[in-house]
Order: structure tokens, then sequence, then C-alpha cells
């Protein structure tokens, strides 16, 4: 369908005139989307961020092999050769308990002296560290890995990983939960305000269905009036969370170093963009509601 | 222009609005359309502008059926036709020329064909130095005028005229029916739904009178013939 300039313009015309006569209704419609909207955005900044942790985890972990105890170097030869034989491997450094203990030693630091209890024993295994080509191969690798005669277990931080994609499941789940009804209140407000600029413009509408316009030229101006609703809701929102992700990731890349928040660009650009096209949908279905409903063409 | 064959429109609630009408009415006809209130004249007039469907029966309306047409049409079939009603319906909050030239507007009609088409049909019904007023700054006479322009500036096949002067003094109404007179004898067809018996009697028009739903009486330069 082309439009006209001229009709597109009286169009606005007939947008803004009822955005003013409604005021209040407008305000009220903004305001509780860009509420919503604000909501939306955090969760999506929130999960997004865990998805990032947990992946990053996931890169950086390696398979530590832990050694049964009194192997003969030949056993630990063949171990060796045959991790060297799977598909994906990027390294394998041998770890022997006495490396390993000396190692531990050094993370504890100050706190060594608590060593002093073992006495001369050292508990830690003979280990190999294997990293792998591709974080999606450790969880198989390492599965494979443990079948090997002589290998005690191969391990990798599946634990927080998974406690990790736990968390993001729930985050995921309440914040749809919420989304859900709050979306729901949005689109009732704005089908409430676009209702009650139907009913002002109802000597309007009967007069344009009489001398023949088109249902679409008597539906558009209130379709774009609660687009208009929804997107200036959607645009609050927006500067709201881009101010606060920006202090935010400044505040954590001062005190949490190693926390790996995604960047402020492009990333919040597309979040933007999610909800101001989030914003002038909703809009849009608030209105075609109410048309529905209360515009009988 | 007009065609009804057979048409019956019995209403949801089983009340019978018309039955079994037949009539044409052919292009440049000036028609009286006269009955009693709730004889049947209000849903003649809605079966015309398709607000109302005939239940059965056929009606073509500008060569157009009426009864076939998909809503996507009914916009199309209503430019042919200029409606005026007994309560003006006019927007308070636009001038007279606003008025008008808003009939324009929403047919998307071109918008320098707008300032000439307006100011001829200003001249047409004699309101050529009111046209920046609201209204409420005329009189009910006055009003109708603006209403019959509003009808006509789209250049209709029909004007489709309910009760126009139901509301008027004697001396206006003549002045409204000057006016259907001029727009008749440009070529456009009038039917006018009346039940104001001197007019009628008067002008010396078609006269259809509906009773209980039928057509009564179908006479060339007829007479209101009831009593008031």
């Amino acid at each position: 369908m082309v439009m006209k300039i001229r009709t597109v313009e009286h169009f606005v015309r007939e947008v803004f005139i009822s955005l003013k006569r409604n005021n209040w209704m407008s305000f009220a419609s903004i305001g509780t989307v860009a509420v919503s909207l604000l909501i939306l955005g955090m969760f999506l900044i929130v999960v997004l961020n865990l998805n990032k942790m947990a992946a990053s985890l996931e890169s950086q972990v390696q398979i530590s092999v832990y050694l049964q105890d009194d192997l003969k170097q030949q056993d630990i030869d063949r171990i060796e050769g045959k991790i060297k034989d799977f598909q994906g491997i990027a390294t394998i450094t041998y770890i022997d308990k006495d490396k390993a203990l000396e190692r531990f030693k050094e993370r504890l630091g100050d706190q060594k002296f608590l060593l002093t209890a073992l006495g001369d024993t050292n508990p830690l295994p003979n280990a190999f560290e294997v990293t792998v080509q591709r974080p999606d191969f450790v969880k198989t690798l390492s599965e494979s890995i443990s079948q090997i005669d002589g290998v005690e277990s191969a391990k990798f931080g599946q634990d927080v990983v998974e406690h990790l994609f736990d968390l993001t499941r729930m985050v995921r789940l309440f914040g749809l939960g919420i989304m859900v009804v709050l979306a729901g209140a949005t689109v009732f407000i704005i089908s409430n305000t676009i209702r009650l600029t139907v009913f002002a413009r109802r000597k309007e509408i009967a007069i344009m269905k009489y001398v023949g316009a088109t249902d679409w030229f008597i539906r558009w101006p209130f379709l774009l009036e609660g687009m208009v609703l929804g997107f200036l809701g959607g645009a609050i929102a927006t500067i709201i969370l881009r101010g606060s992700y920006s202090a935010v990731t400044a505040r954590v890349y001062d005190t949490l170093t190693f926390l790996p928040l995604i960047p402020e660009y492009p990333f919040l650009n597309y979040i933007s963009i999610a909800i101001l096209i989030s914003g002038t949908f909703i809009g849009a279905l608030g209105s075609t509601i109410s048309l529905k409903r209360f515009l009988k063409v | 222009m007009i065609h009804m064959h057979n048409v019956s429109k019995i209403y949801e609630n089983g009340a019978v609005a018309l039955q079994n009408v037949d009539i044409d009415i052919e292009k440049g006809e000036f028609v009286f359309i006269v009955g009693a209130s709730g004889a049947g004249k209000s849903t003649f007039v809605k079966m015309l502008l398709r607000e109302v469907l005939p239940t059965q029966g056929s009606l073509v309306v500008n060569g157009r059926n009426v009864l076939d047409m998909v809503a996507a049409e009914v916009p199309y079939l209503r430019r042919g036709l200029g409606v005026i009603f007994q309560d003006y319906r006019l927007l308070p909050e636009k001038t007279v020329y606003e008025n008008i030239a808003f009939a324009m507007q929403v047919i998307e009609a071109p918008r320098r064909e707008m300032q000439k088409c307006v100011n001829n049909v200003l001249d047409v019904v004699g309101l050529k130095d009111k046209y920046k007023c609201f209204p409420s700054q005329l009189s009910g006479g006055e009003q109708q005028r603006v209403a019959i322009a509003r009808a006509i500036v789209n250049n209709p096949q029909i004007v489709i005229a309910d009760e126009p002067t139901g509301n008027l003094d004697p001396d206006t109404s003549w002045g409204i029916m000057d006016i259907f007179t001029r727009i008749n004898k440009a070529g456009t067809t009038i039917v006018m739904a009346t039940h104001d018996k001197t007019i009628v009697d008067t002008m010396h028009k078609r006269v259809v009178a509906i009773e209980d739903g039928r057509i009564a009486r179908d006479e060339m330069e007829g007479a209101y013939g009831y009593e008031d």
C-alpha cells in the first residue's frame, strides 16, 4: 500500500492532536510501557551477561586428569599417548605430585604453614593438564579420558558451569513470567487510551465512513498513536538502561576486574533496538485490540 | 442508478422492516420517500448506503451489487453517494471550509483540487462569505447547507437525504429544497425521505409511499397523500 505524503501528514497531525487531548492517559501509557520495558531490559542484560560468564568459564576450563597412584612410568607414557590420540586436544602437560604440591603451596601463599600438618606425605596425585581446541569438546573429551585404564578421574569446572547455567535458566524463567504480566498490563493500558481516542472521535469516524474513507484510512491514526506511545515508553526505558549499564560496568571494571561483563558497545545498541521495537509492537497490539472492539468500520 | 428487486429486511429481533420491495430509480430522478415513522423509510435509506444488508432480494446501486460486495468495496460505493441527515452532523471544532474539505481529505482527493471544489460547492449552497465560521455560529438552515455542500463536494451521482428539513422552519426548508432542485437539474439523482407534506405536494416529483414495509404507492408527479 503506497500512501500519499499528504495522507501521512494527516495521520501524524491526528496522532499529535490526540496525544495532547488525552495527555494524562498518554502520560500513564508511556509510563507503564517505560517501566515494563525497563524491567524487560534489565532481565535481558542480566541473562545475557550470565550466559557470557558461563561461556567464558567454559572456554577457560582445562581438563585435569588425575592418575591412579603407583603407576609405572611406562603406564604414564601410555596414557599420555592415548590422550594425545583424541581429536581436539590442544596441549597436554604432565604435573607430577611434587610439582602439584609446590603449586599448591604457591597458591596458599602466606598460609602455606597449613601444609606442615601433612608432614612428609604428599596426598596429591600425579596428573595431566589437558586443554582443548574448542570449549564444547570439554565434556565429551573428559568423559572419554576418564575411561582410560589407570586414570582415576578426569574433571573440568563442570559444577561451576552447570550452576551458572541453572542460575541463568532460573533468571530467564522468572524474567519471562514478570514480562508476560507486565506486557499484559501495558497492552491493556494502551488499548484503554486508544479506546478514549476512538470515543472522542466517534463523530468524525461516522462522517468518514459516510463519505467513503477506507477502513485503513480510519484505522491508521489510532494504530499510529498506539505505536507512538509504545515507542516513547521504549525510548525512556532505553535511556535509563544505557545510563545505568554504563555506570555498572564502570564500577565493575574498577573493583571486580575478573568478571567478564559484556562490553557496552555494540551490546547496548542491540538492547536499545530490541526495546524500541518491543515498545512499538506492544503499542500496536494495544491499539489493534481496541480497534477490534470499539471501531466498527 | 438504483435497482431494488424483491428486497426484504427482517431484523434479528424478528421485526420486518421491508417486504418484497421492487423499485427502479433512474439517473437524474428526484424521488420523495414518504410514510409514517417506522414504516421502513430509514431501513430503505440505510440499505442504499449498505449500513443495513437486505435479508433477501437483489440491490444494485450505481452499477455495484450491494449484496455481493466485500467490505473493502463499501467505501467506494459510498463515494458515489452523498448523504444528508436531519441533524446535520457537522464537526463542531472545524470551520465551514474545513468541514467540507474533510470529506475530500479522507478520500485522499488531490490537494490542488480541494480549494476549487470547496469554493464551488460553497457557491452552490450560498455560504461563500461564511467559510471561516464554526457550526455553532450558524443557523440551522445554514448548517444544513454546509452538510449539503459536504455531501456534494465529491461529485456523487446520487444524493440521499434523510429528513433534511425535519429540524427547519418552512421558509428555511424552501431554501434547502431550492438547492436540491438545482443539484438535481445539474444531473444528480436525489432520493429524499421526508415527512413534509407541503414540500412533497408543491414539488410534483415522483413519490414512493412505504407502508408497513411495502411500497403502497409509486407515482410520478405525486402528492404526499396522508393527513399530517
